[in-house]
């Protein structure tokens, strides 16, 4: 058989692009009219935000990449430069279809469904409505706001990253007939105050709000008294701030980020969005002092910055309009038992988020800080929500003596900040706190708690594909594991040893770890897979990641798809593979999953002639995961344990609601329903959980009725 | 259930390492955590033969971390065992005094026979594979940093073992500055050490077949051997096939092709020509990789020591049989030897009351009396002194460097005048514990000896008898053992100055 080419840069698609399909896929759930309004408005208010960080990661370090003259092609042979042209191209038409959907659909229905009124023009206030804005604006967003002015004497001020301001054209009161000199002045619209300002509800008793910029512009006079407004337009810029740290020179990597995250504000300005109407004297002026090219200046019709829509998405009532609030159903391994770690010793127990509680995860941290027992608490922590539950068991447990080291990553990405300040408490608290490795992200998310009871140390793991954040985790699918199988406690006191600088073990019983072991071993599984189809024999892939972009992984998914190979992936967002192409990845059948919940959990699978090899983890299958972060994946024994993951990936294969099947030719479809049974993988989950909650014999509701007790017999 | 949590720290040339262990009757040896870090202290010593003080403050930063961790297990008993980089820095007991006045944690230096009889102690942990190894010939090979040990099984019992000052660190240091001058690395270690390995096979091997050997050493040693599998023995055949793949890599590939840190791999090829020179010169058939550490043997003496572990190997028979083996090197007559040894500890026994001393010292008090004959090899005159110098400088496994003075002091003193405390601290060192030690088992020795001063073995056997301050001596014997008790009386009186207990001699009534 003559030796194919599988890296030829047709069969592969831009990674950007691909993320630029996803965001149209979650577009689409904004679009879709079956779903309750006010989920639409927060679909409409995602696609914004991740267009933002889009840019601001990924559009910054191409463009790092075109002023440093990088001409290396990608994967798909496409130049830095031809790269950010698509991408433009690609993203002018996005914000198209994102404003129409604004426009067209959402805003109408907004007052002709659920009878709420959004002013986004201030024309279009009521008398009494006028009176009110002025009224705030002159008490609440006066004293906040800093009205600048740019002439010979003043240089352009600094325009924050993301920030909304409001630009106009001024011009000298009284002065004499002639020459109008027309100067630059700009206010920053204050992000300490709201951007939705709740009216006087007016006489049909309708609810009505109005964005904070459009009072402002209303009375933008009153900013600049000896000075005539011309004009004043909304505007925003987005900044390189792709944080690349230099890790060799960095002595102190802490001080670095501190230090990065105030230049942030300073970078690049690689995105102008301006209101489409815009006065042309003034655009030209921002062109020119943000030396914006036309590709990527974005003539916004409507509202600048749609993340608003969240706002409005909290807004009390309006209840009808949104999906009702998810409860996770409690984990039914844990109910009515008061020892996590008496349940652990029973069996391994699974738990797959948001649909079962969180719970059980804080419990863990909380109960081993408590018990006397408990000599150790180790745990990577990546993002954590603000106010988090188990910083503060931690907390507790170094009070309480235990040694607690935890690794705090301070690289995850826009969350340093937050990061910093609660790693330094949870260092005065008394725990060993690592600040991340030198050169490599730690993704993995793993907790040890080391246990001396009777019969000597016993170790119990969480190992989990999602971050330990009790907020996350109810809007993130992901899958948890809590065992205490010795082997697996060995190889996490591994790890930590690991992570805190000690080398690595002679050999790892049961957890792949990345960077050093994870990409040989899924390259070595998939080569099974396809020595078994060249065998003859049945193979079988299936991978559940959030992304698909490592170029060996693909390569050899080609090279199993091309020997035989059926190869199911549920690809949430970017995916660098083609399906369809002839020879090579006929037997590849890609999925995306875009629901109420965000598919986080990555699962993998391996048929193995029957072996039935599952694997569940951190990683997802890009370069960065593989070789610049430490991941870990971990086996699934457990019988019980991996037929319910099974069953996951099989409704998840079945879903015709919210999947979106990636055709040949590179685009998105949803199926056709008509004569089906509609599945809804996301809501037959969530429905599962609690049936199986209730189902526990044993767990009785607790009667309301007071039972009143015996009187004690006499002794005869 | 009762668990002692014991952690054993071993700071050797490139690593140092800790292991946490659970020692329970019922689970014997539970391993908990591996810690090891990687700082080359001998990389240091063997070159200007002190360490850094960089490195020492490096070294106090792990040994600080390590005390955490032992904290955090909640650690019963340690032991902190240094190595060859102790042995042979100038600056050894500063090292240590500063450790342990930053830690808390106290090294203590391991002697190299100590050491190789702890790793060996390590194999034994492995009970049922090691009983079986043993049972043929074996060789047991044990690659450090600084120095290897090659020891030589025969039926269960240790044979000899030879110290050959060349380890993995020390040579990859020593053949630097040259290794750019050549494209076959591999040869040129083989040359460095050629001669050395030389020595050893004429000297000590000789036409001695040996079917089994035992690869000892770190981590990386198992990791060269087993590729892929766990399988722990391996045949020649394919211990010559992974020993091609070794030396065709530069150390970068053997890093990513073995999986192990860069650092580590720039030792695997003085290691494994060692191996394989070993593997020629045995013609041996089977190999077997036990991947245990240092640390596995402290624990487990530590284990038995504490009673938590019976071994069904008598380790002190293999100390006994080394002795024996030495003694016969130089040509030490075996039956009076070993009588004198019978007479001794029988004497030993009778007093432990008015001595004091347990087993330990009755182990010295015997390879002192089979060795104390060994100086006649060199001539006939200063017998002792001679003896005293061979022991000095002849390793004896399982002993330390400290018992070794004791034996060989209790040699010395079997025919000289006895010295005194200012002449024996002075000579040897000995502190004020030992040198009692020293004139025990002196007084005892030299009865013992005084009572087959003929050679004869007239004396059958004896029983003593400790009463009202007398120790009756019942000897059976048909024999006129009038040269022996008339030699007896100045050994007798160094024994009441000692003891306060004067001998009897009582002939057994013949029946």
């Amino acid at each position: 058989m003559e030796d194919k080419n599988f890296r030829k840069p047709e069969y592969y698609v831009n990674r950007e692009l691909s993320w630029l399909l996803f965001n149209r896929r979650v577009l689409s759930e904004a679009r879709d009219k079956t779903i309750p309004l006010f989920e639409r408005l927060k679909f409409l208010s995602i696609t914004s935000s991740n267009l933002d960080e889009f840019f601001m990661v990924r559009v910054a370090s191409l463009k790092d990449q075109v002023h440093a003259q990088y001409t290396k092609t990608d994967i798909a042979g496409l130049t830095p430069k031809e790269q950010l042209k698509r991408i433009s191209e690609d993203t002018h038409e996005l914000v198209q279809l994102q404003y129409s959907t604004y426009n067209r659909s959402v805003y109408p229905a907004l007052k002709k469904k659920a009878g709420l009124s959004l002013i986004t023009q201030h024309e279009d206030l009521t008398k009494a409505q006028k009176k009110y804005v002025d009224e705030y604006f002159e008490e609440d967003i006066y004293p906040v706001v800093t009205p600048m002015a740019m002439d010979s004497s003043r240089p352009f001020p600094l325009i924050r990253n993301k920030s909304l301001n409001i630009g106009a054209l001024i011009s000298k009161k009284d002065r004499k007939k002639g020459k109008e000199i027309l100067e630059f002045a700009t206010v920053q619209v204050p992000s300490v105050l709201p951007r939705l300002i709740h009216l006087p509800a007016d006489k049909d008793q309708e609810q009505a709000v109005i964005l904070l910029e459009e009072v402002i512009e209303r009375n933008i006079g009153k900013l600049f008294l000896s000075y005539d407004v011309v004009c004043a337009h909304p505007y925003r810029v987005m900044r390189n701030a792709d944080l690349s740290i230099d890790e060799d020179e960095a002595e102190d990597l802490l001080k670095e980020i501190q230090k990065q995250l105030k230049k942030r504000q300073w970078g690049e300005v690689i995105r102008l969005e301006v209101e489409d109407k815009i006065d042309k004297r003034l655009l030209k002026v921002l062109k020119t002092e943000f030396n914006s090219k036309d590709e990527d200046i974005f003539y916004i019709q409507g509202p600048l910055d749609l993340t608003f829509l969240m706002k409005l998405y909290g807004m009390e009532g309006f209840d009808e309009f949104k999906t009702p609030a998810h409860q996770p159903a409690p984990v039914q391994e844990f109910i009515d038992k008061d020892n996590v770690f008496k349940v652990i010793q029973q069996k391994d127990v699974f738990l797959h988020h948001p649909y079962m509680s969180f719970d059980p995860v804080v419990e863990f941290v909380r109960q081993a800080a408590k018990d006397p027992d408990v000599l150790a608490i180790k745990q990577t922590l990546y993002r954590v929500s603000g106010n988090s539950p188990i910083i503060a068991a931690l907390a507790k447990a170094a009070e309480n003596g235990k040694q607690v080291s935890v690794l705090v990553e301070l690289k995850a990405r826009f969350d340093e900040e937050n990061n910093i300040v609660w790693a330094k408490m949870l260092e005065k608290a008394g725990c060993h706190v690592i600040y991340g490795l030198v050169g490599l992200k730690t993704h993995s998310k793993i907790t040890l708690v080391v246990r001396r009871e009777e019969a000597g140390i016993r170790r119990y793991v969480h190992l989990g594909t999602g971050n330990y954040n009790d907020s996350t985790a109810r809007l993130y699918t992901d899958c948890g594991l809590f065992t205490c199988d010795a082997r697996f406690g060995e190889d996490a006191t591994a790890v930590f040893n690991m992570l805190s600088g000690y080398s690595e073990p002679k050999f790892w019983h049961k957890l792949i770890m990345a960077p050093l072991w994870m990409k040989r071993r899924f390259l070595g599984m998939i080569e099974i897979e396809k020595k078994h189809a060249e065998n003859g024999n049945k193979a079988y892939i299936v991978a559940k990641i959030n992304s698909l972009c490592d170029p060996d992984i693909m390569e050899a998914l080609y090279e199993a798809s091309a020997a035989g190979v059926q190869i199911h992936l549920l690809v949430r967002g970017i995916c660098c593979l083609r399906v369809g192409i002839q020879g090579v990845s006929e037997n590849i059948h890609v999925r995306s999953i875009v629901g109420d919940f965000l598919e986080h959990s990555r699962i993998f699978y391996f048929y193995n002639n029957g072996a039935e090899d599952l694997f569940m983890g951190s990683a997802d299958w890009m370069t960065r995961n593989l070789d610049r972060r430490v991941e870990i994946v971990f086996p699934v024994e457990d019988d019980a344990i991996k037929k319910e993951i099974l069953h996951i990936l099989d409704i998840e294969f079945q879903d015709n609601v919210k999947a979106h099947i990636l055709q040949a030719d590179g685009q998105y479809e949803k199926q056709d329903k008509r004569g089906k049974v509609l599945v809804n993988s996301q809501m037959i989950f969530s429905q599962e959980a609690k049936e199986r909650a209730k189902a526990l014999p044993g767990h009785q509701v607790t009667s309301r009725v007071f039972v009143p007790a015996e009187p004690v017999e006499d002794d005869a | 259930m009762s668990i002692t949590t014991f952690a054993a720290i071993d700071v050797g040339s490139y690593e140092v390492g800790m292991k946490i262990f659970e020692l329970s009757k019922k689970y014997r040896l539970r391993e908990i955590d591996t810690i090891r870090y990687r700082l080359e202290l001998g990389k240091d010593v063997y070159e200007s033969g002190r360490f850094s003080s960089g490195m020492l403050d490096e070294l106090c930063t792990v040994m600080r971390n390590y005390k955490d961790i032992m904290d955090g297990y909640r650690v019963d008993a340690y032991q902190a065992w240094g190595t060859s980089p102790f042995r042979e820095a100038k600056n050894a007991q500063i090292a240590i005094g500063r450790v342990e006045q930053n830690t808390g944690i106290r090294i203590s230096v391991l002697s190299n026979s100590e050491q190789r009889f702890l790793s060996y102690k390590s194999i034994a942990a492995m009970e049922a594979d090691f009983q079986k190894m043993i049972k043929k010939s074996t060789a047991i090979v044990d690659v450090g940093g600084g120095s290897m040990q090659v020891s030589l099984f025969d039926k269960d019992a240790l044979v000899t073992t030879q110290n050959i000052r060349l380890g993995n660190l020390r040579i990859r240091e020593r053949l630097q500055s040259l290794e750019k001058e050549t494209i076959h690395y591999e040869q040129l270690v083989e040359e460095f050490i050629h001669n050395e390995l030389l020595t050893f096979q004429k000297l000590y091997l000789g036409d001695r077949e040996v079917k089994h050997v035992i690869f000892l050493g770190d981590f990386f040693t198992d990791t060269i051997f087993h590729g892929e599998s766990q399988e722990k023995t391996i045949t020649r055949e394919e211990f010559n096939r992974l020993y091609q793949t070794v030396i065709s890599r530069s150390p970068d590939e053997l890093a990513m092709h073995m999986g192990v840190p860069a650092e580590y791999a720039s030792l695997i090829v003085p290691t494994a020509v060692i191996y394989k020179n070993f593997v020629d010169i045995f013609q041996t058939e089977a190999l077997w990789v036990p991947g245990t550490l240092l640390a596995d043997g402290i624990a487990y003496d530590y284990g038995e020591k504490h009673g938590f572990i019976h071994s069904k190997h008598n380790f002190e028979n293999d100390i006994v049989v080394a002795a024996e083996n030495i003694a016969s090197r130089y040509l030490a007559s075996r039956r009076h030897t070993q009588a004198v040894a019978k007479i001794a500890l029988k004497i030993f026994d009778s007093m432990k009351k008015v001595h004091g001393l347990g087993e330990r010292e009755r182990l010295l008090l015997r390879i002192a009396a089979l060795l104390h004959e060994c100086g006649k090899y060199i001539s006939m005159c200063d017998i002792s002194d001679n003896s005293f110098h061979i022991i000095m400088s002849t390793e004896i496994i399982g002993l330390s460097h400290a018992e070794r003075q004791v034996i060989a002091s209790v040699v010395r003193y079997n025919t000289r005048d006895f010295g005194y405390y200012e002449e024996i601290s002075r000579d040897i060192g000995a502190d004020r514990e030992s040198y009692l030690i020293i004139a025990k088992l002196t007084a005892i020795h030299r009865v013992a000896n005084a009572l087959d001063r003929s050679h004869y073995q007239k004396i059958r056997d004896l029983k003593p008898f400790l009463k009202d301050g007398q120790l009756v001596l019942t000897l059976d014997s048909e024999r006129d053992y009038g040269l022996e008790k008339g030699l007896l009386k100045d050994k007798a009186d160094f024994f009441e100055e000692i003891f306060g207990i004067r001998i009897h001699l009582r002939r057994k009534k013949q029946v």
